[in-house]
């Protein structure tokens, strides 16, 4: 029995290695294909995203799975390249170290955003389609199934995936989806072509911001920034307008003094008609007036309150990360114990075969001499006697699945075969 | 097994929901959620069976006491809750959020306010199972609960505001629905309980003009009137004045719509009314009869009017 992972991750490769080897759904579908006609005996999946491309394979005889030579050798050929140039990029994990790289993968603790939410819908896709190529099997179910459960613990357990560390994932998260339950359909103005202004903006976009506009002293600047995001760029004088259409403000500008008074927003908040407002001035010093935030459903926040949230965050994070860590390896022990147990089944199998056929003699033997027995007593004695052997297998079986805990307990399959003469 | 289903039996299990809940705010377990939906599923199962076996039983039908009509209102909240606590548990990476501790508590209340009332006369059933005095009572109660299911966001959307204005992160256990979620859910509350609320009003004219008499002084059919015109007052205020529909406005007004109702469900309590008692100059015997029967009995939005009925269903009363 064999389970193992080959596969580059932003850990150990470029984002150039990454985007040669990446496969889209189609070439996933493809490659999946194209394997099992190469290693019919092979169970695989493979989890493609931006930031890892990984092919996990299980098979139940192990020379049944391709070796981390011949997987290189595939993930080069299907893409058009040498070998050579991506060996060193792609590691493998084979056994309890693929199934913990899998479940720490799943629940988002090998993520470039540790506890981001995306990892697992990726992980899920690429599981489907493996079913949907048929190319899962027992094993590589059993694992899938697992990742998720784990991922799923570490989310209900800790908060990991809630707390974000950085700012502008801290203004997104924890304060810009507790004012809009979506953003496809809000209105993003980043004022200003700060760098953390496009941080955001590239949360923001994952969130599904779509209307983007870009303001700048430098048109060209905000242009070339507005592409960047799909999005579109305005005018400097027409920035009063823009702050009446926006939903969520960003603002970046290195200017000197605040470019919104209160006096200018009071002009724009008549024609908001008391629309909700985030405004993250990232500036410093602040370009928009703090007395802004007292307005009517104006929410102003600057660079000094979410980062008292970063650092309160990051504190949360640092007490639950170990704990996530606890999770993942009771799993990844509770899987492999699961795993070797499994071998173990054929022994069980053939040790409960081998007593039932004594049973049933000694039951024969027993009613013939008993004629005057009604069906109810044979049905009780009969009951007995199961619940007998049931007994006597009761503690090689449990001696079987405690060792299966450190492996499978070959030694102790040797002794029942021996002891009880079970032949193959 | 069925019959031993009491108001202890639901009671408790919402309660044991809600300390759930509550403990939220304390520590994080994957065994909680399972349990917090357990307990909301098993408090939903014995409260529709207990509801069920009142139906069927001859005490009366589904709305036709002020305790039924209660407990119809704290089933349908705990329903809501149930659907979301399961959405919740389905999903992986979707944020908890704290819904059942606002909304409960108000289920918790109704039962009580539905105990406190348990001792009175209910409506006959012959009465009672009119077509129209069902959809008369039906509106009347899915109105309310709308009414109360705005109340419970506009809280929520307060409580949203202000932790969001002074910039204040989410507390463990404590996170609430976006404020946009909770706009809009206060809006939709608000137009349904009108569009119900109006249509409850609209039965109720309709089964006494066919009698050709209409008790219009009566203390029921006026503070029924008020909350009438204050939900539309409400519905235009939030339909014509654009900031009403945005911002913290949408929960004042779903406050201020819960308390209009509430106060008019006290004042019903409180002042005398003859709407719903039978009336003897129809010589009709068997309403004579039931006049004893039914003229202590006051749903709590309005009640019915005994003749109008017998008119309407010809010689059923």
């Amino acid at each position: 029995m064999k389970l193992q992972m080959v596969g580059c991750s932003h850990h150990n490769a470029s984002t150039e290695t990454r985007g040669r080897i990446a496969f889209s759904p189609s070439q996933a579908a493809e490659a999946l294909a194209r394997l099992r006609e190469r290693w019919p005996a092979t169970e695989a999946v493979l989890l493609s995203t931006c930031n890892r491309i990984e092919l996990y394979t299980a098979a139940e005889e192990d020379d049944a799975t391709p070796s981390h030579q011949q997987v290189v050798e595939f993930f080069a050929e299907f893409h058009g390249l040498a070998t050579i140039d991506v060996f060193d990029d792609l590691f493998e994990r084979s056994g309890e170290d693929a199934v913990r790289h899998l479940f720490t993968v799943a629940a988002s603790l090998d993520s470039m955003v540790l506890g981001e939410a995306q990892i697992l819908a990726q992980v899920k896709q690429a599981y489907e389609l493996a079913t949907k190529q048929a190319s899962v099997g027992p094993l590589t179910n059993q694992a899938f199934q697992a990742a998720l459960k784990v991922a799923k613990r570490v989310a209900t357990e800790t908060s990991i995936n809630e707390k974000r560390v950085s700012i502008p994932s801290v203004a997104v998260s924890d304060f810009a989806k507790n004012i809009f339950e979506r953003f496809d359909d809000k209105r993003i103005l980043l004022i200003g072509a700060g760098e953390m202004g496009e941080e955001t903006l590239t949360y923001l976009k994952s969130e599904g911001a779509r209307d983007i506009v870009v303001v700048n002293r430098s048109h060209d600047r905000a242009v070339a920034l507005a592409e960047n995001f799909g999005g579109r760029a305005e005018q400097w004088e027409f920035l009063p307008q823009l702050l009446v259409d926006a939903d969520l403000v960003i603002t970046t500008t290195g200017a000197t003094e605040p470019i919104v008074t209160l006096a200018d927003f009071e002009k724009i908040e008549a024609e908001r008609f008391q629309r909700d407002l985030f405004i993250l001035d990232l500036a410093v010093p602040r370009d928009f007036d703090p007395a802004i935030g007292d307005c009517t459903g104006v929410y102003l926040y600057s660079i000094d309150d979410l980062q008292e949230a970063c650092r309160r965050n990051r504190a949360e994070r640092d007490r639950e990360l170990p704990q996530a860590l606890t999770i993942v390896e009771t799993e990844t022990a509770r899987f492999m114990a699961d795993l070797h147990h499994r071998a173990t089944a054929p022994i069980i199998k053939r040790l409960k075969q081998g007593w039932q056929q004594p049973k049933e003699d000694e039951l024969r033997r027993l009613f013939n001499k008993l004629p005057e027995l009604d069906d109810k007593s044979r049905a009780e004695i009969a009951e007995s006697f199961e619940r007998l052997i049931n007994k006597l297998l009761h503690p090689p079986l449990e001696s079987l699945r405690d060792e299966s805990r450190h492996g499978v307990p070959h030694g102790l399959m040797d002794a029942l075969k021996r002891l009880f003469r079970l032949k193959e | 097994m069925l019959a031993g289903i009491s108001l202890t039996c639901f009671t408790a299990s919402y309660a044991v929901a809600l300390l759930l809940e509550i403990t939220r705010m304390w520590f994080r377990s994957g065994l909680r959620g399972v349990l917090m939906l357990g307990f909301a599923a098993a408090g939903v199962l014995a409260h529709t069976i207990y509801l069920g076996k009142r139906a069927t039983e001859s005490i009366g039908t589904p709305l036709s006491s002020e305790f039924d009509w209660y407990l119809i209102a704290a089933w349908a909240l705990a329903a809501v809750y149930l659907g979301w606590t399961f959405r919740q548990q389905l999903a992986v990476n979707e944020r908890r959020t704290a819904v059942g501790i606002f909304l409960l508590p108000l289920v918790l209340g109704l039962v009580a306010v539905g105990y406190y009332f348990g001792g009175r006369q209910p409506l006959a059933r012959e009465v009672a199972s009119i077509s129209w005095v069902r959809i008369h009572l039906t509106c009347l109660a899915l109105g309310f609960v709308s009414v109360l299911v705005g109340f419970v966001t506009g809280i929520m959307d307060l409580v949203q505001a202000y932790r969001l204005k002074r910039k204040l992160a989410p507390q463990q256990g404590l996170r609430l629905p976006s404020l946009e979620w909770l706009e809009r859910a206060g809006v939709r509350s608000v137009y349904a309980s009108f569009v119900l609320l109006t249509l409850g009003l609209l039965t109720g004219v309709i089964l006494n003009m066919v009698n050709g008499q209409f008790p219009w002084s009566d203390p029921t059919v006026l503070r029924f009137a008020v909350v009438v015109a204050w939900q539309t007052a409400a519905t235009t205020f939030l339909s014509l004045y654009r900031p009403a529909r945005q911002g913290r406005k949408t929960a004042y007004v779903t406050i201020a719509t819960a308390v209009v109702v509430l106060l008019s469900l006290s004042l019903g309590h409180l002042l005398p009314s003859r709407h719903g008692a039978p009336r003897k100059e129809t010589g009709d015997r068997r309403l004579e009869t039931g006049a004893s029967e039914f003229s202590s009995l006051q749903s709590p939005v309005c009640s019915l009017h005994v003749r109008v009925l017998s008119n309407l269903e010809g010689t059923r009363t």
